[in-house]
């Protein structure tokens, strides 16, 4: 039986269970704290840095998704230096790869864009790595942009643990990063993949996407319109 | 290109030796990169590795991408490593590495970005590589020649080192 402690989150007194994350917690009292790479029902990584919060007594910013309570924890989840940071994770975010909204098929429906307009991101004061990534649209149905990827590995966890496919895995390290499809192979080549498209539902930007719905991929259906306008120009 | 039978029962008895272990995977990969006569590993030894131990394919490459210890390229009868370290490079690590690459004639490969450097000649007889530091910073800069530590080294004795190997060769 896990014992009961409380914590305060933001002044506020909050029960919580021993093993439980601060974010866990958190969420359960209705406090809210900002995440990309967290996804319900699978293993935290801390890979984002956005859940960062400030724990008295530590001099560092802990991942709230990671960080399990203690008894007595009192912990801050919104103070301008919180938010400072968290504005300085979405900016690297954006400098690393080719984020371009304007074209991409995530638009508007893309929880990095929403977080930067949340977080009040305006501009990028890092200079941009334009790194010459690939689109791998092998696959039938789906499309992976790496262009799009931050990395932050909810694709990964929803196939290996959900799915139990384990397609997907990071290759590299630091900036060489990549999610790799089985040994490094086009997508439609992954005997491991189930085409269940679990990580096109989970991926928080435009990585993954399915096939049809990219700015360039629209088929003006005219075919009925020059037809009309045939008949039209018969008569008159 | 197929394994061969030779090749497939060695990875057998390593996996079987390391079998149960956790975190037995580094241990048969070394071994099995060790093993091969071009010290690396094939994709279809890490096929048959990651069938025989039930590691998914993508866990496997993530792995051998990981560590720099891995090489998925044939390696050269000789390893000439370039320490890159911060001693080194103020010690001129940099003029070694070029002079070594015009020697050799690998192709320039900017290093922005890329912490490891590892290239090797079309005959196979030479691999270069970069690594991070030896712990050896006294001795700036240094230079590992298949596996032997040179400190203070410059142009003409790696040239020398280089060349005394192209001999050891013809022997």
């Amino acid at each position: 039986m896990p014992e009961n402690i409380s914590i305060r989150i933001d002044g506020e007194y909050v029960a919580a269970q021993e093993g439980q994350t601060i974010l866990e917690v958190a969420r359960a009292g209705g406090k809210y704290i900002p995440t990309l790479c967290w996804l319900a029902g699978t293993s935290s990584v801390g890979a984002c840095r956005l859940c960062i919060v400030e724990v008295s007594g530590v001099g560092r910013l802990l991942p709230a998704c990671t960080t399990p309570v203690q008894d007595g924890m009192s912990v801050t989840t919104t103070s301008e230096k919180l938010t400072q940071y968290r504005r300085i994770a979405i900016e690297f975010l954006f400098s690393e790869r080719n984020h371009v909204c304007a074209v991409c098929v995530s638009n508007n429906h893309c929880e990095l864009q929403a977080m930067a307009q949340k977080l009040g991101v305006t501009s990028v004061r890092y200079p941009y790595a334009y790194p010459k990534l690939g689109v791998d649209v092998s696959h039938p149905r789906y499309v992976l942009d790496h262009n799009r990827c931050i990395l932050c590995t909810r694709c990964v966890r929803v196939c290996t643990e959900v799915e139990g496919a384990h397609v997907w895995d990071v290759s590299g390290r630091g900036i060489r990063s990549m999610i790799v499809c089985d040994m490094n192979r086009p997508w439609a080549q992954a005997s491991s993949c189930t085409n269940c498209g679990k990580c096109v539902q989970v991926c928080p930007t435009g990585a993954l996407a399915e096939k049809g719905f990219a700015v360039d991929e629209m088929v003006k259906q005219d075919h009925n319109m020059t037809r009309l306008t045939a008949r039209r120009g018969g008569h008159s | 290109m197929a394994l061969s039978l030779e090749e497939q029962s060695f990875a057998d008895r390593t996996i079987t030796a390391h079998a149960g272990r956790p975190g037995a995977l580094l241990g048969i990969l070394e071994r099995v990169q060790e093993h091969h006569p071009h010290k690396f590993l094939s994709s279809e030894i890490l096929e048959y590795v990651a069938a025989k131990t039930d590691v998914p394919l993508s866990q496997l490459y993530s792995v051998v991408t990981f560590y720099a210890l891995f090489n998925l390229e044939p390696q050269g009868d000789h390893t000439i490593c370039i320490c890159r370290g911060t001693a080194c490079h103020t010690r001129g690590s940099r003029s070694l590495l070029q002079r070594l690459r015009l020697e050799l004639g690998l192709p320039e490969e900017s290093e922005d970005g890329a912490d490891k450097l590892c290239m090797t000649t079309p005959d196979r007889k030479y691999s270069l590589r970069t690594v991070a530091c030896f712990g050896q910073c006294a001795l700036a800069p240094v230079v590992e020649v298949d596996h032997a530590i040179f400190g203070h080294m410059n142009e003409q004795t790696l040239h020398r080192e280089v060349e005394h190997l192209t001999k050891e060769k013809k022997k």
